[in-house]
């Protein structure tokens, strides 16, 4: 393992941390007077909130004294300060429920880590070597400065790029803000895209969100292919209410999980269907044609939903079980069982995410699934899909969050005009993009490139300058989620700790150069901190009737807000739906796949790690060490592969695979899975980063680098949509955790 | 009575997601080994989702089960310890007393269960990661087993804390990590000889069953089978 | 009660494990970062042997703390060692806490005018530890239960009437928490104190 040839003590700073008396007389670090008021042995808990995915739970925080290195007036010394030790889940918080997701438990390593930017930086060498020489915070903004102040009085639209991941609350305010300001404009960029879904709900219910799903009133949930018991959505929130749909005194629910390859969360299916990729809009219309012909429901119970697609109303005669199941390979009876099934063990809700919707017909199977859903009741019904009511407040009747197609818009418009500017926040495009869309030959062409992020990874090691911001724990937090409650719903956590390095808060140094800049910029963000934003932005809710905090002034509410950790509704008040009138008629496509089936005979199904989810978290050793659900395969990538497959080709376990698209290549030892279709091969994303801190660079393979440019109805990447083919070119290694110890790993057989 | 912490684990209610898995290593100040001592078996996962495939595709099925130490009552890790490192505790726990491990490992040679851990080497944590450390559970060093202790820092803080407060313990008070950290509510934890706790309640369900029962080994565990649906005569899963 | 814990200096290698095979090695971090590691190991040899024989070097204190004159004057154990009946830790108070008596009292002692340079330089004072237990002794010591309990802090610390700076007055051997747990009829089982 590469650390320890790696061994670095550094003789300068002593690196003997945590010395609170070995009696080591080779102490060389001073002692500043401790900051803070803490006794040592016991543990405060405070609020926060976890950002690594889009579900913003509410968590709570055990701080406890502990012995740092920090620089005080730039001098390096230990300091008694409280330390963040522990994460676990909110029990108050109406999405969290106390509970957490295993990322959420990592989240402490991103304070902790060693490769973490611990200061401004200014690159030495060429742009992408990754030679960088600290720099003052002073120096730092100057540089800022000097590069934003002129457009802001130019006012040249485009001139600005600020390209980040999705935001919330007054963050995403004041970035917004800024952008528009300096004459640019904000793009959103995630890899595990909401625009499919928001674009569905859109147009069937008139809310631009995901949808929250109240499983624990659910007595049949049918998914197509998402993984909500994993990373999809609001996992935590999702999880918790499964639990309760299991074990509902009296009625146990049924779960029914539509997939290509068994994932974590199809596992647990009672019934699991294979299906190939593409097809799960047309089995959602196949289960509609069933109950329709066999006259279930009420006929317009669907109502303009139905009519929308395309032969709704003259029975989805296309769609008879008998049809799609020659396609699909499910029998006819099973597709007729289930839909009886359904639609007389209410409320039944049917969910589809993840591969399914990044399909070329991803909208349109998303469109039939909300229609089938109506059918069912369930649409905006307990049991069943709601939406939160701080989305829509927060705008989510229309559409334009964040996507993957984003990219290719900011492509498009670097192609046309080179912004002067490009500032970056939490987005890693360069690595989470098919190589076939050439984000970093463009991003390249953008003179000046600033990265507010913790770490280099291989988006933000094209910076020529890094502002780095504190870790999410050493932060003020605000914002809606968009899923997981149909309470109202804002967090509000004040940072659990002091930050240990030399960052700043993001926000509060967007604000800095606005008020340096002056003019309109100063105007637009007239706030002195960001948690001035956030205290003003609370206000609205102080007055709203039914909340978790009652108080007598806004400065009591803002205390109390803090110390919950947000404010929330105490009953639950899903948003109202307006049923769509698209008048637009939807027509199930069948799925279009790159590459020919003769000379490309494998689906390739990547699919997001329960560790590494898009890859973001592979910089965590913890991460990296926890076993895949499905594989128990730790610091690695691998191609799962069928085993009649495999036998066919002679691929036996750990030998090293070339996966091969039209696009470009990547290699990763086989796993022998028997849960994937004999046609298919899957990659977990996640590794193959080139650069991301000492624990995920060089490591494993990178799935999107080949997948081919493929997109949704609404221009998102169509990550399911590749074939590929596979060959054997040596042997690889696979460090599983279940299976036998022996020395010998190529002999593991997976459990 | 005197107490006996148990386990309840509902199958039907795990999703295989491993938050426990990680939870319990933030919890206990596990180090990660990297990945050559990984690929030849020393990770130590103090609790682990063991995932069962049944049948062949498209007939296939997946089934996931959290395993840790069982804390036996019968432990067959303990008359094999030479010096009692590995010992029955007051509360029914099987403990391990780090300072008298010698590292024979026959603790982990008996174990059915492959829950014991050893440390190999030294462990190593790349600073500042040590900040993240646990000040209540011991750092281990070379030559010790480890494994799941139930969070037995959280039993004491919490019995301390009873007692501080001149009050018996309540039921559900407190929880070890993994327990706490479980979405789906798919483990509970409490005083088996405690028949109004909730894990006596859940160890006596029609559903209940044990690991490796026929090893003799009595563990303390209690595994509650994946239930099935019947459509409209849906029993009750007690 | 967190044990005296040692970490390796500056130096020491540790027993590695096999060399990565068939891995690139990983890119050097940022030129400008350099960590080092914590690790359970002993700096050497020496420090081994010492540890597993409980053998510590008398520590040596920056200030010439006298606890003889501070009782006397009336102060309680508790009021600068605070927590000590809360949870397992006793507080020794930073340089501010002494200050808030000494910006007044006896500031021509040249020791109270270390104290008041100290602060003046935002620095701590760097008191070496006296009391404590050995990292591979694996004991969680917890001082509020005791405290609790009415055990007196002489009972442990020996009587710092008569003492300046603190000593390990008292042999504070495993037999010795055996015998008064003994006594008082308080568990004695193994993971009581070790795990």
């Amino acid at each position: 393992m590469q650390r320890r040839d790696f061994l670095k003590i550094s003789a300068a700073s002593g690196a003997v941390a945590a010395l609170e008396g070995c009696g080591n007389p080779d102490h060389k670090l001073i002692q500043f007077i401790p900051e803070e008021d803490l006794i040592p042995g016991i543990a405060t808990w405070k609020p926060s909130v976890c950002t690594l995915c889009q579900s913003a739970c509410g968590t709570q925080v055990r701080v406890m004294q502990g012995d740092a290195e920090v620089v005080r007036n730039g001098q390096l010394g230990l300091i008694k300060m409280g330390l963040a030790k522990k994460i676990e889940g909110n029990p108050a918080h109406p999405v969290s429920h106390g509970k957490l997701c295993p990322r959420g438990h990592a989240a402490l390593q991103v304070t902790y880590h060693p490769d973490r930017i611990k200061g401004p930086m200014a690159v030495t060498g060429q742009r992408g070597s990754g030679e960088y020489q600290l720099i003052s915070w002073d120096e730092a903004l100057k540089r800022l400065q000097a590069q934003l102040g002129p457009l802001a009085t130019a006012k040249q639209k485009g001139a600005l790029l600020f390209l980040t991941a999705p935001l919330i609350g007054q963050r995403r305010t004041i970035v917004e803000g800024f952008a528009q300001a300096f004459g640019g404009s904000p793009v959103e960029f995630e890899l595990f895209d909401r625009s499919v879904l928001e674009e569905a709900n859109l147009q069937s219910f008139g809310i631009a969100a995901m949808p929250t799903i109240d499983l624990s009133h659910s007595n049949y949930v049918i998914s197509f292919g998402a993984d909500f018991l994993g990373t999809w959505n609001s996992p935590v929130a999702q999880s918790v209410g499964y639990g309760a749909m299991r074990e509902r005194p009296g009625q146990r629910g049924k779960f029914v999980q539509f997939e290509t390859r068994v994932s974590q969360t199809g596992a647990n299916a009672d019934e699991w269907i294979a299906c190939p990729p593409g097809m799960e809009g047309a089995i959602a219309l196949s289960l509609a044609h069933v109950i329709l012909g066999d006259k279930l429901r009420p006929a317009n119970a669907a109502g303009a939903l139905g009519t929308a697609i395309d032969g709704w109303s003259t029975g989805l005669t296309e769609y008879a079980p008998e049809k799609t199941a020659a396609q699909a390979g499910i029998s006819a009876a099973t597709i007729t069982r289930i839909a009886h099934e359904s639609a007389s063990n209410g409320p039944a809700v049917v969910l589809i995410g993840d591969l399914a919707t990044a399909q070329t017909n991803g909208l349109a199977s998303a469109l039939a699934v909300n229609a089938l859903n109506m059918l069912l009741g369930s649409a905006g019904k307990p049991g069943g899909i709601e939406f939160s009511p701080t989305a829509v407040a927060g705008g989510a009747t229309a559409s334009g969050r964040g996507a993957n197609g984003s990219i290719r818009d900011v492509v498009q418009l670097i192609n046309s005009s080179v912004p002067k500017a490009l500032l970056l926040y939490g987005a890693n495009p360069v690595f989470a993009t098919p190589e076939a869309w050439q984000v970093k030959a463009l991003l390249e062409k953008v003179p000046f490139i600033a990265s507010f992020g913790s770490f280099v990874d291989e988006t933000s090691i094209l910076a020529d300058l890094i502002l780095p911001d504190s870790s999410p724990l050493e932060s003020w937090m605000d914002g809606s989620p968009e899923a997981g409650t149909t309470r109202m719903i804002v967090n509000v956590a004040p940072p659990a700790m002091n930050p240990i390095h030399e960052t700043r808060s993001m926000p509060d140094v967007l604000l800095t150069i606005a008020q340096q800049t002056g003019g309109d910029a100063a105007k637009a963000l007239p706030w002195k901190s960001y948690e001035d934003a956030v205290k003003a932005s609370l206000a609205q809710y102080q007055s709203v009737k039914g909340g978790s905090v009652t108080a007598t002034s806004a400065d009591d509410f803002w205390s109390k807000v803090q110390a919950a950790g947000g404010w929330w509704s105490a009953e639950a008040e899903p948003a109202a739906i307006r049923l769509g009138e698209t008048g637009t008629t939807i027509r199930t496509t069948t799925a279009q796949f790159d590459g020919d089936p003769e000379q490309y005979p494998f689906y390739f199904l990547p699919f997001p790690s329960q560790m590494f989810y898009d890859g973001s978290l592979a910089n965590l050793p913890w991460m990296q060490e926890a076993p895949d659900p499905m594989s128990s395969a730790m610091w690695g990538s691998w191609v799962e592969v069928n085993p009649a497959t495999a036998q066919k080709l002679g691929i036996a376990q750990a030998d090293l695979i070339e996966v091969a698209s039209q696009h470009g290549t990547v290699r990763a030892p086989a796993m022998i899975s028997p849960g994937i279709a004999p046609n298919a091969v899957a990659m977990p994303i996640g590794q193959g980063h080139e650069h991301y801190t000492r624990y995920a660079s060089g490591r494993g393979a990178n799935p999107i680098a080949i997948l081919a440019p493929m997109s949704t109805e609404n221009g998102a990447l169509a990550w399911g949509a590749t074939r590929v083919k596979i060959s054997k070119v040596g042997v690889g290694r696979l460090a599983l955790f279940g299976g036998s110890f022996r020395e010998d790993e190529i002999d593991r057989e997976p459990r | 009575m005197a107490r006996q912490w148990g386990m309840v684990i509902d199958l039907d209610r795990c999703t295989g997601c491993e938050a426990c898995v990680v939870a319990c290593h933030a919890e206990n100040n596990i180090d990660t080994v990297g990945e050559d001592q990984a690929a030849r078996g020393r990770a130590k996962h103090w609790i682990r989702v063991e995932r069962y495939y049944e049948g062949e595709y498209p007939d296939i099925k997946a089934k996931f089960m959290p395993v840790l130490c069982q804390q036996c009552a019968a432990a067959p890790c303990e008359p094999v310890c030479p010096t009692f490192a590995s010992y029955h505790t007051a509360e029914g726990l099987n403990g391990q007393i780090y300072n008298r491990c010698i590292g024979t490992r026959y603790c982990a040679n008996a174990c059915p269960y492959t829950v014991r851990f050893f440390n190999w080497f030294n462990p190593v944590w790349d600073e500042p990661l040590n900040l993240q450390f646990n000040p209540d559970v011991s750092i281990r060093s070379v030559g010790m087993m480890e494994k799941c202790t139930f969070c037995v820092q959280r039993i004491k803080a919490a019995e301390i804390q009873a007692e501080a407060e001149k009050r018996p313990l309540k039921d559900g008070e407190f929880a070890p990590a993994c327990v706490q950290t479980c979405a789906p509510k798919a483990m509970v934890f409490g005083d088996l000889n405690d028949p109004t706790s909730e894990v006596a309640r859940l160890a006596r369900s029609n559903r209940a069953t044990k690991l490796l029962e026929e090893t003799g080994a009595r563990p303390q565990v209690t595994y509650l089978k994946r239930g099935s649906w019947n459509g409209a005569e849906n029993a009750e899963n007690a | 009660m967190t044990g005296v814990i040692c970490v390796a200096s500056l130096g020491l290698w540790l027993a590695a494990g096999r060399s990565s095979k068939a891995q690139a090695p990983a890119p050097t971090p940022l030129a400008a970062q350099d960590t080092g590691v914590y690790t359970t190991a002993h700096s050497s040899i020496l420090a081994a042997v010492r540890e597993f024989f409980g053998i510590r070097s008398t520590p040596v204190q920056p200030i010439a703390f006298t606890h003889k004159v501070h009782l006397a004057n009336g102060l309680q154990c508790v009021y600068c060692h605070t927590g000590v009946d809360e949870g397992p830790d006793a507080t020794i108070p930073n340089t501010n806490f002494c200050m808030t008596c000494h910006v007044a009292i006896d500031t021509t002692n040249p020791e109270i005018q270390k104290i008041a340079a100290y602060q003046s330089r935002g620095e701590n004072i760097p008191w070496e530890r006296v009391y404590g237990f050995e990292q591979s002794a694996h004991v969680k010591f917890n001082h509020a239960p005791h405290i609790r309990a009415g055990i007196d802090c002489s009972t442990c610390h020996g009587d710092m009437t008569k003492q300046t700076v603190a000593v390990q007055a008292v042999k504070l051997d495993m037999g010795y928490c055996i015998t008064c747990h003994e006594q008082k009829k308080v568990s004695i089982d193994c993971v009581t104190c070790h795990y």
